[in-house]
């Protein structure tokens, strides 16, 4: 695909679509860093309720 | 050598990319290069809003923002899952009023097929286009979200399938043998596939808005139907298989009317979204909703028209016509968007997967299906807005002159389109509120089930970061496709 340079400011204005996509992605890239240093790994295996995948979404209806 | 869709790469690659890299990536492929794209379905007149549109992108993202952080500190239990409220019974449908649906959805699938095969092949001057891609297609969502799965009650197919199985039923002494079990395998793909050959018809075929081509696979379409339904039974067939029954009762789902067995009743909006079981296929099925949607307002944009000649001279290459070429390209970047919208969503569901527990993708995946059924809503209502405003008035005239021969049965045949019954602006206003509203809808329903799925409300938000990042991403693709409607 070839972006021609003379339409630069149309595509341009495109991509300010983006930057609330870049600013959130960004933000929460930085906080789940943060987080993890925090993460206490034994409670890892213990995020989910008891019946949360107990029931069968394959059974016909 | 065949073009690899850059995203393809992205999505597939062996080694793990972070999840923010890989959706911005993707979503920079849709908006770069794009140079005021034409819209499929654009607006007469200009628009004269008091701010740039991407600055409508930036408002709805800080909505979304704002309604997250809402939802995390005043929404801490589930309200709409596993609700004890009561639906509250309004009024319950005599049997004849059920059979007069049933008639009138024959009727008008009667009517397509005669004027689609008997009428002119003029596509603004034959009423089965009008009826299938506007009346039926757009107009039936909407109805959906108003008044419920109306679809149900009108739908042709299972009407007749009733009706037969009634009148056998009689004459066999009420024994009929009992129909296969629905494969639990097969799910909700038959009818992800039947939504996927639709738009391709709609936007891909070169003859699909071609009056008999409509009324000959309408017809296929029944036959495909009743088929399936004499095998497996006509409600276990209509609930996962049938095409449009499926899209049109996801969307009956997020209404708050709630027909059963002939009553009526009302229940909290969205309540109805969060019973939808999401068997196989069910996230294929919605991502192609919302896949050929976007398509639709993206094969209109220069980022294609500069990319589809390309594809096209290839195929061209290969021996193909020009029109069929075409079509292929059309086929590949339709496809493209709809994988698209899945990458985007397994994103979603991979950084929700980040918080541990380590469940399973496809588990995760639909379980929380359900909160992309407002989206795809969303933009059905932002894309096809001004569509069934005014090329659903054509149905004035058009109904007095089905076959397009010059007859004035109803003495409408002269009626116009009214182009100022919402102007611009009142558009675009629209279009921009039921992108809002659709995705904090989804994000409703996410924050509902991960309060449901995880033992403690602060990882139930935050298991919801990345999700609000995706619905972002949808947000402001759809307002960049929307966005050049008034030039």
């Amino acid at each position: 695909m070839i972006v021609p340079l003379a339409h630069a400011g149309h595509w341009l204005v495109s991509l300010l679509y983006l930057v609330p996509v870049v600013i959130l992605v960004a933000a929460l890239a930085i906080a789940r860093r943060r987080d993890s240093r925090y993460d206490d790994p034994a409670a890892d295996d213990d995020v989910f309720a008891d019946d949360a995948f107990e029931d069968d979404l394959s059974a016909p209806r | 050598m065949a073009r690899r869709p850059l995203f393809c790469t992205v999505l597939y690659m062996r080694r793990p990319v972070p999840t923010a890299f890989a959706l911005a990536l993707a979503f920079v492929l849709l908006t770069a290069g794009a140079a005021d794209p034409a819209f499929a379905h654009g607006i007469v007149g200009k628009q004269d809003l008091p701010i740039p549109r991407w600055l409508f992108a930036w408002g709805a993202a800080v909505v979304l923002v704002v309604s997250f952080v809402a939802l995390a500190v005043l929404w801490p239990q589930p309200r709409l899952e596993r609700s004890t409220r009561r639906e509250r019974p309004v009024v319950r449908v005599p049997v004849a009023a059920e059979v007069a649906c049933g008639v009138v959805g024959v009727a008008l699938f009667v009517l397509v097929v005669y004027a689609g095969l008997a009428g002119t092949q003029t596509e603004a001057a034959n009423i089965a286009p009008t009826l299938v891609y506007v009346l039926f297609w757009v107009g039936l969502p909407f109805l959906s979200l108003l008044f419920g799965d109306v679809f149900r009650a009108l739908n042709p197919w299972r009407a007749v399938a009733r009706a037969v199985a009634w009148v056998a039923g009689r004459a066999g002494g009420g024994a009929l043998p009992e129909p296969m079990d629905y494969p639990s395998r097969l799910g909700r793909w038959p009818a992800a596939a039947g939504i996927l050959v639709f738009a391709w018809v709609e936007l891909v075929s070169s003859s699909g808005g071609d009056p008999s081509t409509l009324a000959v696979l309408a017809l296929v379409y029944a036959a495909t139907q009743i088929i399936g339904m004499s095998i497996y039974g006509i409600e276990p067939w209509t609930r996962n298989a049938d095409p449009f029954a499926v899209y049109f009762g996801l969307f009956a789902s997020l209404s708050p009317a709630h027909w059963q067995d002939r009553r009526l009743s009302l229940r909290r909006p969205l309540v109805g979204a969060t019973e939808v079981v999401a068997g196989p296929g069910t996230v294929a099925l919605l991502a192609v909703m919302i896949g050929t949607t976007s398509f639709d307002g993206f094969s209109g944009g220069e980022t294609w028209s500069n990319l589809a000649p390309d594809l096209q001279r290839f195929f061209v290459d290969l021996g193909f016509s020009q029109s069929q070429a075409l079509e292929v390209a059309f086929t590949i970047g339709m496809l493209g968007v709809v994988l698209l919208v899945a990458g985007l969503y397994r994103l979603g569901i991979a950084g929700m997967r980040t918080i541990g527990g380590g469940a399973d993708s496809t588990a995760l995946g639909r379980r929380f299906a359900h909160t992309l059924i407002p989206i795809a809503l969303a933009y059905v209502v932002a894309h096809y807005f001004s569509l069934l405003v005014y090329q659903g008035q054509a149905i004035g005239f058009l109904a007095s002159d089905p076959l397009g021969d010059g007859s004035d049965l109803l003495g409408t045949a002269d009626a116009t389109i009214d182009y100022d019954v919402v102007g611009p602006n009142g558009v675009w206003y629209v279009q921009v509120g039921a992108l809002v509203v659709g995705h904090v809808a989804g994000l409703v329903l996410a924050h509902e089930r991960a309060l449901v799925l995880y033992r403690k409300a602060r990882d139930a938000t935050r298991s919801q970061y990345w999700m609000l990042a995706v619905m972002v991403g949808f947000t402001s693709l759809g307002l960049w496709l929307l966005s050049a409607q008034a030039t």
